[in-house]
């Protein structure tokens, strides 16, 4: 975990420089965000000829997202629910798969474990480019081109979960869980019941990155969907900014729909955040 | 009795365990391994996604290295690499260095520049194509400051350039707390050690501070590179691949021939070379700059 509290206790000149620098910086790196919510709550012609906070302010964009862009074959409502409805089936499923296989690699002695574990550290080092192609002529041949299958199926497990549960669960005492056999209790009941709370902060980390993976996921849905009505957020608004790209606000305003819920997951659970990319760092 | 019943959930709990690991390899035959042997037929097929593939051979082999598209999107991946990695490297470096310096509000400055990491590639696309647009903010300062405007995504030759600086403004937040990471990490005895002889402080830098970072910078090249290689959506909604194939990088290239011009075999060829290159890539990248860093 990096240490981010650890003060340096330094006063000179120049760290006072520095300090409001940074701040300077940190608040320039939001500007494309500050933008975009501004431009989403402006009328088109004059998103480019005011400053960032004048103009006349509106909901229109949004109205028209939700309204109008339905006759245009652009279901915007639709798609919303969409990406939260793949999104988090992927999710609960990852997080259920990893814990259950997880404890499995972490804490039962089965024959050919080790062996499963090595496939798994080689399947996470195999560029996933490779199988884009292959990948999408299984899923034709399933017959499940343009249905929400396609997104999901192929995603409910994941190695790199696994992966990370599995490390955590070893170090939670054996003690703990031959207790809780000794209380006669269920597999799922050891695995929910104990590891998942004894191990929140992995578990979350999973739950969060495999969220803002599946949400963000734009090349993969354009490829096996084609039909508006089952699209997620982030093609359809693709697909409308490509056609309708004219119309700077609503398509503004798609945006702002699309990245807000990956920014207050960010903003929530900051904490789980950064603890899931300093684990990266080891 | 009761030493047989524990012997018997023993055994119970290790087929339990077999059990769940050979779901999990089920389905990874599925969806992975079997792919696998669709990558093989598509290599040495002649298919259009609607007939019966037939045996080419080595075909789509000579049709992908004689492929202007697929030289050109290689080299894309260097003038990527090019802008990119300076780019990217300098500003993390001095976020990092900036990082260590700041007394108060570390955690909400790192925050600040995480956000654009944990964010939708389709929606900073968007939002970027629009403030780099002939008429958007960034040109209407750059006239109402200095009178010119620049064609940040509509001209060859900066367009490549626009797409690196839109990647570092996502990546520079990750790379800068690896970076920083290392930096804590090196003795402070070591710099005293510096002040005392007098060493300037870009000696310091290029002589104790990024040697002692050595692996965290190893990390963030190979990041890097594979974002180079597997980089789609920034391209793809901002420029599509243009002006004049300019950002056409190798992605896009494969999402064409193959969803387009309808020539799976040879995207599916194309992304075995690509997965290739840029492995050998980053193995050559750590051979010329690895090196072990050990405190005696």
């Amino acid at each position: 975990m990096i240490d981010l509290k650890k003060k340096i206790p330094q006063k000179s000149i120049g760290s006072w420089v520095i300090t409001v620098l940074m701040y300077i910086l940190a608040l320039t790196w939001l500007y494309p965000y500050i933008w975009m919510v501004m431009a989403s709550l402006k009328p088109t012609p004059e998103i480019y000829h005011t400053d960032l906070f004048s103009g006349s302010f509106t909901l229109d964009n949004y109205q028209f997202l939700f309204d109008s862009a339905e006759k245009l074959n652009r279901p915007f409502l639709k798609s919303l629910f969409n990406s939260f409805f793949i999104t988090l089936s992927v999710t609960a499923s990852v997080v259920i798969t990893s814990a259950f296989i997880g404890y499995a690699m972490a804490k039962i002695d089965f024959w050919g474990r080790e062996r499963v574990n090595n496939f798994i550290l080689f399947q996470m080092v195999v560029p996933a480019m490779m199988l884009l192609i292959p990948q999408f002529v299984l899923i034709k041949q399933l017959g499940l081109i343009n249905t929400y299958s396609a997104m999901i199926l192929p995603v409910m497990v994941s190695g790199w979960g696994i992966f990370m549960m599995a490390q955590a669960f070893k170090g939670t005492p054996n003690d703990y869980i031959d207790a809780a056999k000794l209380d006669r209790a269920s597999l799922r009941q050891i695995v929910f019941n104990l590891m998942v709370p004894l191990n929140k902060s992995i578990v979350a980390i999973v739950a969060l990155f495999t969220f803002t993976g599946t949400w963000d996921n734009f090349m993969w849905p354009l490829i096996v969907m084609s039909d508006v009505d089952k699209m997620p957020l982030s093609v359809l608004l693709a697909t409308f900014s490509k056609q309708y790209g004219i119309y700077v606000g609503p398509v503004m305003a798609g945006s702002v729909l699309q990245a807000l819920p990956l920014v207050l997951l960010f903003i929530i659970f900051r904490r789980y955040f950064l603890q899931g990319m300093s684990l990266s760092l080891k | 009795m009761k030493f047989g019943n524990i012997k018997l959930g023993e055994i119970r709990e290790s087929q339990i365990g077999a059990a769940l690991a050979v779901s999990f390899l089920l389905f990874n035959v599925i969806f992975w391994a079997y792919p696998f042997v669709w990558l093989l037929i598509l290599s040495f097929s002649d298919w259009r996604f609607f007939d019966v593939p037939t045996f080419s051979g080595l075909k789509n082999f000579f049709i992908v290295l004689d492929d202007p598209e697929f030289w050109r999107s290689l080299w894309n991946v260097l003038r990527f690499l090019g802008y990119y990695v300076p780019i990217v490297l300098t500003c993390s470096l001095a976020f990092a260095f900036g990082l260590q310096h700041i007394g108060r509000g570390k955690v909400f400055i790192a925050l600040c520049f995480l956000l654009a990491h944990i964010s939708s590639g389709v929606a900073y696309s968007l939002v970027f194509t629009k403030i780099f647009s002939s008429t958007g903010p960034m040109n209407r300062l750059l006239l109402d400051w200095f009178g010119f405007s620049i064609p940040w995504l509509s001209s060859p030759s900066m367009a490549m350039f626009s797409i690196s600086l839109v990647v570092t403004w996502k990546f520079v937040g990750y790379y800068g707390l690896i970076l920083y990471s290392g930096l804590v990490a090196i003795p402070n005895e070591i710099y005293d050690a510096a002040k005392l002889d007098n060493t300037p402080p870009l000696m310091r830098l290029f002589k104790i501070s990024l040697p002692m970072i050595n692996s965290q910078l190893i990390m963030v090249l190979v990041f890097a590179i594979t974002v180079a290689f597997g980089i789609f959506t920034e391209p793809y909604m901002m420029t599509a691949g243009g002006p004049m194939e300019s950002t056409n990088m190798p992605l896009l290239v494969i999402y064409e021939s193959a969803f387009h011009r309808l020539q799976p075999g040879r995207a599916a060829l194309m992304a075995v070379i690509i997965a290739i290159v840029s492995y050998l890539a980053i193995k050559i990248m750590r051979k010329i700059l690895e090196k072990n860093v050990e405190l005696v």
